[in-house]
């Protein structure tokens, strides 16, 4: 039924308005602009109660709560083993559920290639040398990606798409994205970011959560492992670098 | 909720301005008034593409009883013209 929101009581407002407005001035007054007036207020009452129901039961504030007390555990946790090595986001066919960033226990520049599906524990080994050790976390990326109803598509113009409804028509948390694509990198421009990256060790480890969404969602894109290489926030504008760890992409 | 706000503005801004235009040329008849605010609602909405499919059905739905109020009007209209 109806939600409280701000949504509904605008809707409702419209319509407990438009409505006498316009039964009035065109059954009485015989004004066709003020029966024109009060119609757009009703059409505007129903477009207001059509997505007040489509606005989350829970406050954002319970959901940036809930954010902040998982990333904290997670930082606890990489700090304490003291990992310095970048995580690299794995698409949901390499982890056999969704997708997870790998954290390796040591930084090492030739990381052996995944070619399996990883076991669903929390430390992992990913390869066959001794030292293939890491971690399989559950990031922000990976809860935001449920929220995708098709799978982006592998190319720049497919990921920008896949990540502008993400950020600005489900989570509201930008404007819009601008991404570009050159050999192993891609590049994504974020605007207007309304999430603040702090820096703390984990987030030099797994990226900030914006970095997290946009890896999560160009690993499952190009179901390629990916890496986030470098991100600065300036403003409201957020520039992530991603690496493809397998073949040129473009 | 900002792609909201911005979608309530912009339809709102054209249905007002349609109404002031429209009656300041002179052709504010009820159904030609009403059969602009039907394709602005349309047009806007599909312009918003980066609404999630939730949202979607639900101005869909809208859109479709706005429709049927559309056609009703026209229904009305051809039997008085034909009688």
């Amino acid at each position: 039924m109806l939600q409280r929101n701000s949504y509904t009581w605008a809707g409702l407002g419209l319509l407990v308005t438009g409505l006498p407005v316009a039964a009035v001035a065109f059954f009485v007054l015989r004004l066709t602009w003020l029966t024109a007036l009060g119609v757009s207020m009703l059409i505007l009452s129903f477009v207001l109660l059509a997505l007040s129901r489509t606005i989350p039961r829970l406050p954002p504030e319970v959901g940036g709560l809930l954010l902040e007390t998982g990333v904290d555990n997670m930082a606890k946790i990489v700090e304490e083993l003291g990992i310095k090595g970048k995580a690299i986001y794995l698409p949901s066919s390499l982890t056999g559920s969704k997708p997870q960033a790998l954290i390796p226990l040591h930084a090492n520049p030739a990381l052996s290639r995944i070619t399996k599906t990883l076991p669903q524990r929390l430390i992992i080994r990913h390869g066959s040398r001794p030292d293939d050790i890491g971690l399989l976390f559950s990031t922000v990326g990976s809860a935001t990606f449920t929220l995708l109803e098709t799978k982006p598509r592998p190319t720049s113009v497919g990921l920008e798409s896949a990540l502008t409804t993400l950020l600005a028509g489900t989570l509201g948390i930008a404007d819009k994205t601008r991404v570009t694509c050159h050999q192993k990198l891609i590049t994504v421009e974020v605007f207007n970011s309304r999430l603040e990256n702090r820096t703390n060790w984990c987030h030099d480890c797994l990226g900030g959560p914006l970095a997290s969404i946009v890896a999560t969602v160009a690993a499952e894109a190009w179901d390629q492992p990916v890496t986030v290489k470098y991100e600065e926030q300036t403003g409201g504008k957020c520039l992530i670098e991603l690496e493809v760890t397998g073949e040129d992409i473009q | 909720m900002k792609i909201y706000n911005n979608y309530i503005l912009i339809l709102t801004i054209a249905l007002l301005l349609t109404t002031v235009v429209l009656t300041a040329l002179g052709r504010g008849s009820l159904g030609f008034l009403f059969t602009a605010y039907l394709l602005e609602a349309i047009i806007i909405t599909e312009l918003f593409v980066y609404f999630n499919t939730k949202v979607r059905r639900q101005l869909t739905f809208v859109g479709a009883v706005l429709f049927s109020v559309f056609l009703a009007y026209f229904t009305y209209r051809l039997i008085d013209i034909l009688t």
